[in-house]
């Protein structure tokens, strides 16, 4: 009999003690989709199918394929899929091999200053006004190519940005120096 | 002891590690005799000065010039930008030839913005850009080292300025860098050997301005002249000199300090924050010229150094000569027709063009034929480079890392505190160049964290976009709001104009309503009412009679107020209709409250739609009783203008329109009952009387549509018929 009482009120005591525990101590994770949208090379240029990474990231949490972001290529793919704990999915358009930044450039001896492409850009990264030459503030340019299409005198072109020895970093020695090492597909455990 | 352990050396050579505080270290070959044998020779002045932009860690420095301007030696020719900056000065007088892209003396061989001075041979100096005199305080000393241009000599061209404390007294030990532990380079050891008086003097004034008590001098014992030279210069002073074991990389800030105090300057921490500062001999030396003749830093001395040199030698310079003409001047033994390296063979790297220019922190301009490059081996784990490494890192381990690209892995195995000595390197049997994958994923981690930063800048500036765009699309709307309101206000502001003459008859009309509402409320039982109702218009009826009997000869006055009658006379009906729906709505309520709940959407639809009938009826009946104030009281005004008139029968047709339309509900409320009473759900009863089926619903429309042309072709015909009276 007083087995039972013991047991009963230790199984009181350590019921209340979790319980507390499990209000006090919660772990309040962050939302999915914020954590998605942190992946996101944020570029905005819808090739998704969404207006917008946010967007995406929305759909995402919400099922839609997660291999629609031809900027992040493969390695947002597979960062998407380890957050959401599914199967990666092949690229749609294979393996992306990888491209210097690209930032829009405008001929501006071409430019009649319409604003269409002020109106498309998702980042306000272009100025200029109605009758005014428009130009890239190539620092904020994440280079969606938004503007592109929609410039009705074609002076708009996606360049690479230019690289300068602050930019700069030193190259993979694998790629420069004479190797009698393997090239390790896989990474090393 | 060190005796000791020098003869066991020969045995173990490894033991001479243990002459030293630090771990690690290697033994490279020295090769400072090269350089070190000849005079110091003063640079001839070369055909162009190229002074690139950003000389040093941090901002490049904003031109101050323009191209065809001249200068004169001195003058500032380049201000410091914001932050992380240093000024730049001319080294000599001449023409500003251009600012353009060079090349530089960078590992990545780009060009980037630099100043190109013509000399004009007359090396006129112009005004001192200092402004402080004499420095006593450590916020003083740091302006003026700011003010004078000076960096880092040692090779990594650091701000000094940003290196002290703004305290006084937070430094208690100046270290002096004389360590040079580089193979080759003897810039430091010739400086100390010719101008030891200007370093100590820059160390005492610097130590004075700190508040530092201690200056201590570390040389490494193989340059025993230049030991002398500074005890020499020393005596007197306070200054301790020492001697300290010849190892690379002893030069290195970390290494040198703990090899001088047995302070270890902990990971992430700077000297500063154990209460030391170290500064380089030449450092030293720029700040005493600069404290002394205020003097900013344009020159400095380069060893021109390498196996491919005849006379391998120290130069003292301009800063932004041509490595080219001090390599000439060094007699090159072929044709230059191999990459110079700017710094020492084991943290230097190789420069592509040969014009690029000396700058503040070239130490040592190397041509070394270049030597087949052994391929890289597996790494066979043996240990050396963990035992060579200065700062007791794992190098196999991050090479490993590294080589897969794990570059969090890598950064776990502090890879930011590798000084990037080449230690690893050099020890490593498999000739794997080990410190050029850290240089590699130091470069991918900061861009990685580049474009974090960037991504995150950039989703701010959508998220920006986007408010923008509703905060603009809400503007938008409410102009037009305020247009249209606008633009209503006139158009009422020009009906109440035009109305002015018949205000009159719209004060009645309201009174009217009000009555007939207070009527509505005075006639509660529905028995009443529609008594009421037929009474009022049996009376109105017989007034009517009273009236039309003297006004008989006027037949189209009489044909209207016929008209009237009968409308009127439907409009009792109606009023009786309605009592009789108004009954039935008030047997609803009692059912509502417990359909609520269930319904609320189809109940409210329900009230709304009676609230609606409700007081169509009663502006109905409102109406019809102005329209018998107005015909009975003042049919002379009305007939008195045309446009009155017209008024009038247009007034006649709606209300006949309104009439109908009310009837057209009384219809359905008729019905309503009877489905209710048949139908025992709540939701038929609903649907029948909010949402009437669409078929009756139509049917219903296109009556009223054509009663309403009737009316409107009914009140044509009398307005015709009263105008063909009038003429």
């Amino acid at each position: 009999m007083s087995a039972i009482i013991i047991f009963t009120l230790l199984a009181i005591a350590f019921g209340l003690l979790l319980g507390y525990a499990a209000v006090r101590f919660r772990v309040e994770e962050p939302p999915i989709v914020e954590e998605i949208d942190k992946i996101l090379p944020q570029i905005q240029c819808g090739q998704c199918g969404y207006p917008g990474c946010k967007p995406y990231a929305e759909a995402v949490a919400n099922g839609e394929a997660i291999n629609k972001c031809t900027p992040g290529g493969e390695a947002v793919m597979l960062k998407i899929a380890e957050i959401l704990g599914v199967d990666p999915q092949p690229m749609e358009d294979g393996a992306e091999e990888e491209k210097p930044r690209m930032v829009a450039f405008i001929h501006e001896e071409d430019c009649i200053g319409c604003m269409h492409c002020i109106k498309a850009c998702p980042v306000d990264a272009i100025v200029g006004t109605t009758k005014a030459v428009h130009t890239v503030i190539t620092k904020e340019c994440t280079g969606c190519e938004l503007c592109v299409p929609v410039c009705p005198t074609d002076c708009i072109e996606m360049r690479p940005e230019p690289e300068t020895p602050r930019g700069w970093i030193w190259p993979d020695p694998e790629k420069i120096l004479p190797t009698a090492i393997p090239r390790l597909d896989h990474p090393h455990p | 002891m060190k005796a000791l352990i020098k003869a066991f050396s020969h045995v173990y050579p490894m033991a001479k590690r243990w002459l030293k505080r630090f771990p690690g270290g290697v033994y490279p070959d020295y090769r400072k005799g090269l350089s070190a044998r000849h005079p110091l020779q003063k640079a001839p002045l070369p055909d162009e000065l190229i002074l690139p932009l950003q000389q040093h860690v941090g901002a490049p420095a904003i031109p101050t010039v323009e191209p065809g301007q001249r200068v004169r030696k001195y003058e500032q020719i380049a201000k410091s930008a914001p932050g992380l900056s240093v000024p730049l000065h001319a080294p000599t007088s001449g023409t500003i030839k251009a600012i353009e892209k060079r090349p530089l003396p960078h590992p990545s061989g780009l060009p980037d913005w630099c100043i190109v001075i013509e000399p004009d041979g007359q090396d006129e100096a112009g005004e001192m850009p200092i402004a402080i005199r004499t420095p006593d305080c450590p916020a003083s000393l740091k302006e003026m080292i700011w003010q004078a241009g000076i960096v880092g000599m040692g090779g990594a061209g650091f701000p000094s300025w940003r290196k002290l404390p703004d305290e006084h007294g937070k430094i208690h030990t100046l270290l002096v860098n004389g360590a040079e532990c580089e193979p080759y380079i003897t810039c430091d050891d010739l400086l100390m050997q010719t101008r030891p008086q200007e370093i100590i003097a820059g160390a005492v004034t610097t130590a004075k301005c700190l508040g530092a008590e201690r200056i201590i001098v570390g040389i490494e014992d193989n340059k025993p002249q230049a030991l002398e030279a500074m005890r020499k210069a020393a005596s007197g002073t306070g200054v301790e000199i020492q001697a300290v074991p010849t190892v690379y990389p002893m030069g290195g800030q970390k290494q040198l300090t703990e090899q001088l105090t047995g302070v270890e300057i902990p990971a992430k921490a700077h000297a500063v924050d154990v209460g030391m500062v170290m500064f380089n001999v030449a450092t030293l030396a720029a700040i005493h010229r600069a404290a002394e003749h205020h003097e900013p830093l344009i020159s400095r001395l380069v060893t021109v150094s390498g196996e491919g040199l005849a006379e391998p030698m120290n130069v003292d310079t301009l800063i932004g000569t041509p490595f080219k003409a001090l390599v000439k001047l060094a007699k090159p033994k072929n044709e230059l027709n191999y990459p110079l390296i700017m710094g020492g063979p084991m943290m230097g790297h190789e420069v592509m063009d040969h014009k690029v220019p000396v700058i503040k922190t070239t130490n040592c301009i190397l041509a070394n034929p270049p030597e087949p490059v052994e391929p890289a081996m597996p790494c066979i784990r043996c240990g050396e480079c963990m035992d060579a490494c200065p700062v007791n890192l794992l190098p196999q381990q991050m090479y490993w890392h590294a080589h897969a690209h794990e570059w969090d892995k890598v950064e776990k195995l502090h890879l930011f505190d590798c000084i990037e000595c080449g230690c690893c390197s050099f020890v490593c049997p498999s000739h794997i160049p080990l410190v050029q994958y850290y240089r590699h994923a130091k470069g991918e981690i900061r861009k990685l964290r580049e474009q974090q930063a960037f991504q995150e800048h950039a989703r701010r500036r959508h998220e920006a976009h986007l408010a923008r765009l509703e905060r603009e699309k809400a503007e938008k709307e409410a102009r037009l709001k305020a247009k249209k309101e606008a633009v209503k206000k006139q158009t009422t502001a020009a009906e109440q104009e035009k109305s002015a003459v018949p205000s009159a008859r719209q004060r009645a009309i309201e009174a009217a309503r009000k009555r007939a509402q207070q009527a509505a409320a005075d006639t509660p039982s529905t028995e009443d009412k529609r008594k009421a109702a037929m009474e009022a218009a049996r009376k109105r009826a017989q007034a009517k009679a009273g009236q039309t009997a003297p006004a008989a000869p006027e037949t189209a006055q009489d044909k209207k107020k016929a008209a009237m009658e009968a409308a009127k006379r439907r409009a009792a009906q109606l009023k009786a209709q309605k009592a009789t729906q108004k009954e039935t709505n008030r047997t609803e309520p009692k059912t509502d409250p417990a359909k609520s709940g269930e319904t609320p959407s189809a109940e409210d639809r329900r009230k709304a739609a009676m609230e609606a009938a409700r007081k169509r009826a009663q502006q109905l009946k409102a109406k019809k009783t102005t329209e018998n104030i107005t015909d009975d009281s003042v049919p002379q005004t009305a007939a008195a203008t045309p446009e009155d008139r017209r008024k009038a029968t247009m007034e006649a047709a709606k209300r006949r329109a309104i009439l109908l339309k009310a009837q057209n509900t009384q219809q359905t409320r008729s019905e309503a009952p009877q489905t209710e009473s048949a139908a025992s759900t709540p939701e038929t009863d609903s649907a029948k009387s909010g949402e009437t089926p669409s078929i009756e619903d139509r049917r219903k429309a296109a009556m009223e549509a054509a009663r309403k042309r009737a009316a409107a072709l009914r009140a044509r015909k009398a307005n015709s018929t009263e105008q063909e009276s009038d003429t």
